[in-house]
């Protein structure tokens, strides 16, 4: 299966990242988006999975902000 | 990663067989630009499709721009794309100009990319791949249209 994940960061204006991924996330994951350290605080099927390929949305929270 | 290989991870060519991949494969070419190179710019004529082998982009769109006033456009960035992700399809569609500036973020981003022309010259002898990748960027704008929703719903309105 391949996720296909839309991060959205709130607390802070972001634009967001869409990447596919090998695993699904989970909720306290730390993952890098850009220059920024981002903790999973949320994961959800955005639409029903296909063939291949699972959905998700993911919302985070900010841990580290860039320099 | 090989270009088949990739081609089979990206979204956009899911549903179709190994041969047919490979005949996609065979249309394009792999570029690579560094951090802070413009791949696609917006207003500009559009002729190409482009997947992300590895690296990271980012999607910009200008705003508040005023006719007659020297200097750039402000860019405000809508979304950065990974591996796997592509961009451009629009132009693949409606043959209308760049609607966003496309900008790499990291050095050494790989970039696979396919002419317009020839994947049409491809989709008019196969109609069955032309139907499946058609169906898949609906798919995938359709995708993008619910992420940037919920952007909009979190920033409060303001889009």
């Amino acid at each position: 299966m391949i996720y296909k994940v839309s991060y959205v960061v709130v607390g802070k204006p972001h634009m967001g990242t869409i990447v596919n991924l090998d695993a699904p996330p989970r909720v306290g994951d730390q993952v890098q988006l850009g220059d920024e350290l981002c903790e999973v605080a949320e994961v959800v099927d955005l639409i029903p999975p296909s063939e291949d390929f699972a959905y998700l949305h993911v919302t985070c929270r900010l841990v580290q902000e860039a320099a | 990663m090989s270009i088949t290989e990739l081609l089979q991870r990206c979204e956009l060519f899911a549903r179709l067989t190994p041969e047919q991949i490979e005949r996609i494969a065979a249309l394009g070419q792999g570029v690579v630009y560094n951090a802070g190179e413009v791949v696609i710019r917006e207003g500009e004529p559009s002729d190409e499709m482009y997947v992300i082998r590895s690296g990271m982009v980012e999607v910009l769109v200008s705003r508040g721009v005023i006719p007659d006033v020297p200097g750039p456009p402000q860019l405000t960035p809508l979304v950065s794309l990974g591996q796997g992700q592509f961009f451009g399809e629009m132009a693949l569609v409606d043959r209308g100009a760049r609607s966003a500036t496309v900008r790499c973020v990291r050095d050494g981003t790989v970039l696979y990319v396919i002419p317009r022309q020839a994947f049409w010259a491809l989709c008019d002898s196969d109609h069955h791949i032309g139907y499946i990748v058609m169906r898949n960027i609906a798919s995938d704008l359709s995708f993008k249209l619910r992420h940037r929703n919920i952007q909009v719903k979190l920033a409060g309105g303001e889009p």
